[in-house]
């Protein structure tokens, strides 16, 4: 913001800080016209260059001169021309003045080479002066002066009166003036406006620097067109309504804190508010003539209404309180605007403001006085693009996230509504069971009822509105986050038969599991450990992990350096001795932490001191068959290894081979202690029933033919001795008669060749 | 070897009454499970090896419940396995609750069922204060007397049932299934007055009931002894007594001794070698991980250790070796003035006197 640089944009480098002139009014000096002649000059580039340079630098360096109307741009040239013009035609006067005319009434500056004649004949109109005609109004209003030029002067400026800096403190009564079309009052000590009102012809009324509270007394001014009220003490916009014809109306440095009744201007080309205390911008409706607006040094915080202005070329909003762009968001609506500053606002300070600006306002030319070049509104798209797609980008992670935050939502009712299902069969069960009257079967009943609809009716009230347009049937989260495998819902468990790219899968190191049943993850663990072979890390919350021995189910994975088991929807963790247990069901991985706690050396001989025999006893005691169908198939190998190993003494084996074959006894021996899931395991003693039935048969068919022949055979055993006596008592008989019984043998011999 | 009550029976009853039949049936169910195996190394061996397992009591580990609450055998060895395999838990002074016991039982018994531990502690506890914990060696001889004469405790009960609401008891007693029934306390009023039934109408009747049971019930003798210290009583009051009668479970003899209970010298002096094994198993993996300048120290200093321990049987001066004797306990552990209990009658919170 140095004044150079403006210099070298204005392409005048005319340093004339004296030239308080903003507007140049000369007379034509043709007297016998009768007219002030307000000349236009339109081929005088050097003007715009020139005041835009004093006023910057007054603005710039003092920051006040705020007064000022700024239009600096050649570009906006023509529109002021033409409205200059216009006012030209219509006065029927020929304005002498710079493209910037309008700048002029901030400042409110005007000068003209007749001032010092006129402030003679302003002297000569004062209070002390022409005594002679106060008489004629005295009986009326005996305060007021009476003004009244010679008539010389009359002929000379007949519609013209400048009474500056006439210490006046009320205004005269000036009669015989009817014709006069430009009144000048600055710098007075003036607080009313009044006895003016016979002007009828009245164009221009300046009444800049004044002490002024309250626009009243103008509503016969039907004609004027320029209203210049600048530094005074009106606090509001009021009794305009009839200066329909307005153009430019000045109420900067006075204590206005609204925009009000204004809407009926719909002339009015030029609003300046400058320094005054508006803490917004609306009420703007009407305005539809409205080239130029400033509001610089107010407080205003938002701005409103301003696409409401067809014809708004410039607005000045430097040095409030605007921060965001969306209080402003309005002007990117307007189609006309081409000239904004914002200097001096925070929002200014922004890193993102002026491509923000530059993207929302493609119809502008000029921003903070600085014109705008292609390359500016190219960086600024191509910045806005890119903002545009991290807006989405941040837009689709937040969606996303809402996303998995609802499914989430979701599969944790649907994973209560399990629980609760659960829970309530096993009070029906225990219920049933056990037909106590000291257990209250209603309350019972009616807790877990009573629970059901409330919980799903405020969940379902509280999603139904955010879940629309995402699907309510997502049942499961599978995320991958960094090296952490989230899985949420037992139907995320099937996202480990996908196909993971070796890299994601190679990245895993932590896996966790969120309302699922434990059981089921069990199932899946075979292929978590093909899946992701580096997992190191498993997180289990809310798994309905119950009993010490499910955790037997994760020693078949690969290899664990951490567990972590969240106490919510675990009961297990609420035991005193679960990490012992884990410790020693899961000491071939030397696990480094569990539940976030480093493991010591203490900790592991803990573990082995409390479950140690556990694990010798299983393996040393069992019967042979029974290991081998413990272990299963895969674990035979090792055990055969272990059987061989296991007659030998300890010292008798090499060091080094001891040690290899100790892994795999401390790995076997543990082996033992395995997991099957619930439905297995039923399924399997369903089996086995099966299998008894069949063997009850079996063994009781044998049984009872065994004792049937036990009892033939007893029998046999009790009938013998007689049956024996009996034989050789026949015997004893028939050879009684020795040489009888040889003649018999003798016989049958004969007989039987 | 033909005893008068082998000759009352059949054969086929005799066999099934010794639950010969059982363990045959096992026996063959087991072969047809694991047939391949089996067939591997011999079918006599297969029979060899489980009815050796059966004389031992291994026979129950990781078995399905309905095995292992078949045979009076069965429960013994089962009950004799809890107590050995978590000996130490108890000896290390934990007291664990109710759940945490039933997910011991279940290391060893996936199937075993809630209900069986929660009658057991309710023996323990009262029945506002079953989160309570429960000391080992309480928590086991009530489980004993639970899981052991369960049956009989059925029966009992409804007598009791039947006592307290005065109604003959020498009707015919059908144990039911339920198993809150007989948890129900006299009514109020007339408890205050006289809590309980008089002992010896509750003698007579156990008596009978034993005649006539076709389950395991504990010896009448002993029964009568613990009725006869009293005039009223209660059924808890009953089975407290049951369970802290060293009568009845040395008669049961599955487990030793109350005072015995956390000695195992032959299972101690194993696990002092687990023990040794899985430290040296650790250092080596460590060492392994490690680079060997930065470990060296420490692991050296454990690696002489089971060295030692192979050839000594005699205690090694490890800081982390227990001590077997309870009276050290006492001392070393901060558990100390609980473990003192152990010896003597406390009162705590929610535990029965």
């Amino acid at each position: 913001m140095i004044p150079g640089k403006y210099r070298s944009v204005s392409g005048r480098a005319t340093n004339n800080v004296n030239c308080g002139l903003h507007l140049v009014i000369q007379t034509s000096s043709l007297p016998e016209k009768n007219k002030v002649e307000f000349k236009l000059h339109k081929e005088t580039p050097s003007f715009p260059g020139r005041l835009l340079q004093h006023d910057l630098e007054r603005n710039y360096s003092s920051r006040q001169g705020d007064g000022r109307v700024i239009s600096p741009s050649p570009r906006n040239k023509s529109s002021c021309i033409s409205s200059t013009t216009n006012v030209t035609e219509l006065c029927g006067l020929e304005m002498k003045t710079t493209t910037s005319s309008l700048s002029a009434f901030g400042d409110s500056s005007i000068q003209t080479p007749s001032k010092s004649r006129i402030r003679q004949g302003c002297h000569s109109a004062g209070p002390n002066v022409s005594g002679d005609h106060i008489n004629l109004v005295s009986s009326s209003m005996p305060s007021f002066p009476i003004l009244q030029r010679s008539s010389e002067e009359k002929i000379l400026y007949s519609d013209r009166l400048t009474l500056e800096r006439q210490k006046l403190t009320v205004c005269p009564i000036i009669d015989g003036e009817e014709h006069l079309r430009l009144l000048n009052f600055q710098h007075n000590f003036i607080t009313r406006i009044q006895n003016i009102s016979n002007l009828q012809r009245l164009i221009f009324l300046d009444l800049y620097d004044n002490q002024i509270e309250e626009i009243s007394g103008l509503s016969t001014l039907r004609s004027l067109r320029v209203l210049l009220l600048g530094k005074n003490r009106i606090k509001k916009i009021s009794n305009l309504e009839n200066l329909k014809s307005l153009d430019v109306l000045d109420l900067h440095g006075n204590q206005i804190s609204k925009i009000e009744n204004v809407s009926h201007l719909c002339d009015l080309r030029v609003l300046n508010l400058a320094r005054n205390l508006l803490s917004h911008v609306d009420n703007l409706n009407g305005l539809d003539s409205l080239t130029e607006l400033n509001l610089r040094h107010n407080q205003i915080t938002f701005v409103r209404d301003v696409d409401n202005l067809p014809c708004l070329q410039r607005l000045f909003l430097s040095f409030n309180n605007i921060s965001t762009f969306e209080s402003v968001c309005c002007l990117a609506d307007s189609t006309s605007l081409s000239d904004i500053t914002f200097d001096g606002n925070p929002i200014a300070q922004e890193s993102w403001y002026k491509h923000t600006i530059l993207q929302n306002m493609m119809q502008l030319r000029q921003l903070d006085m600085k014109r705008i070049t292609e390359e500016e509104r190219r960086m600024a798209s191509v910045i806005a693009k890119k903002e545009e797609e991290k807006k989405r980008e941040s837009q689709k992670q937040s969606l996303l996230k809402e996303k998995k935050r609802l499914t989430i939502n979701n599969v944790a009712r649907k994973w209560d509504l399990q629980q609760h299902r659960v829970t309530s069969i096993a009070a029906n069960q225990d219920r049933k069971d056990s037909d106590s009257p000291s257990q209250d079967p209603c309350q019972v009943d009616g807790s877990t009822i009573s629970a059901f609809p409330e919980e799903t009716g405020s969940l379902d009230s509280a999603l139904s509105n955010a879940l629309q347009g995402l699907s309510v049937t997502d049942t499961h989260l599978v995320e991958v986050d960094g090296d952490t495998l989230s899985l949420y819902g037992s139907g995320a468990l099937e996202s480990l038969d996908r196909n993971w790219s070796v890299q994601t899968a190679g990245m895993v190191t932590t896996v966790s599991f969120t309302f699922i049943e434990f059981d089921e993850i069990v199932q899946v663990l075979p292929k978590l450990k093909i899946k992701f072979p580096n997992s190191l890390h498993l997180k289990f919350k809310e798994t309905n992990l119950v009993m010490l021995q499910q955790f037997n189910a994760l020693a078949q994975l690969r290899r664990i350096d951490q567990l972590t088991i969240d106490p919510q929807g675990n009961p297990v963790v609420s035991f005193t001795l679960w990490k012992y247990y884990v410790l020693f069901r899961l000491s071939h991985f030397s696990m480094q932490k569990i539940n976030g706690t480093e493991v010591t050396q203490n900790d592991m001989i803990m573990a082995e001191r409390l479950f140690g025999i556990l694990a010798h006893v299983a393996s040393s005691e069992l019967p042979q068959y029974r290991l081998i169908s413990i272990l299963g198939d895969a674990r035979k190998k090792q055990f055969r290894y272990l059987l061989e190993t296991k007659g030998k003494k300890p010292g008798v084996v090499s060091e080094e081979n001891n040690d290899s074959k100790r892994l795999v006894g401390e790995n076997t021996n543990r082996a033992t202690l395995n997991y099957t899931t619930r439905d297995f395991y039923n399924e399997k003693l369903e089996e086995i029933k099966e299998k008894k039935k069949f063997c009850k048969m079996y063994i009781e068919d044998l049984v009872k033919e065994a004792t049937e022949i036990n009892m033939k055979n007893e029998a046999l055993q009790k009938l013998w001795p007689q049956m024996f006596i009996e034989l050789v008592r026949d015997a004893v008989i028939e050879i009684r008669n020795k040489s009888s019984y040889m003649k018999l043998c003798l016989q049958q011999i004969t007989d039987q060749k | 070897m033909l005893s008068p009550e082998r000759l009352a029976l059949t054969d086929y009853e005799y066999l099934a009454q010794r639950h010969v039949l059982t363990y045959m049936e096992d026996a063959v169910c087991q072969l047809l499970e694991n047939k391949e195996d089996i067939s591997q190394y011999g079918i006599a061996r297969f029979f060899t090896e489980y009815f050796n397992s059966v004389c031992q009591g291994t026979h129950i580990l990781f078995r399905e419940f309905s095995f292992i609450q078949a045979t009076p055998h069965n429960r013994a060895s089962f009950l004799r396995a809890f107590w050995r395999c978590f000996r130490t838990v108890g000896k290390n002074g934990d007291l664990l609750t109710m759940k945490e016991y039933h997910c011991l039982l279940q290391l060893l018994c996936p199937d075993f069922p809630l209900e069986l531990t929660q009658k057991a502690a309710r023996i323990v506890l009262m029945d506002d204060a079953m989160d309570c914990l429960m000391s080992f060696s309480d928590f086991l001889f009530a489980f004993q007397i639970q899981f052991y004469y369960s049956e009989f405790l059925e029966s009992v009960a409804a007598i009791y049932q039947d006592l307290l609401s005065g109604k003959n008891p020498n009707t015919v007693i059908v144990p039911t299934s339920s198993s809150g029934q007989h948890r129900q306390r006299p009514a109020l009023g007339e408890a205050s007055m006289l809590e309980g039934v008089e002992a010896s109408l509750f003698y007579q009747c156990l008596e009978n009931l034993c005649d006539r049971h076709k389950y395991s019930c504990p010896p009448p003798a002993l029964v009568k002894e613990v009725l006869s210290n009293v005039q009223r009583l209660t059924f808890y009051g009953f089975l407290v007594a049951l369970s802290k009668h060293h009568g009845i479970n040395q008669a049961l003899g599955a487990l030793p001794d109350k005072g015995d209970l956390m000695h195992d010298p032959a299972m101690d002096e194993e696990l002092e070698r687990l023990v040794v094994r899985s430290r040296l198993h650790r250092t080596s993996r460590q060492h392994r991980a490690q680079e060997p300048g930065t470990f060296g120290f420490h692991r050296r200093d454990k690696l002489e250790a089971p060295e030692r321990v192979p050839s000594a049987s005699a205690p090694t001066p490890s800081p982390y070796r227990w001590e077997p004797r309870e009276s050290c306990l006492v001392s070393a552990t901060p558990l100390g003035p609980y473990l003192l209990h152990e010896l003597h009658p406390r009162p705590q919170k929610g535990l029965k006197s």
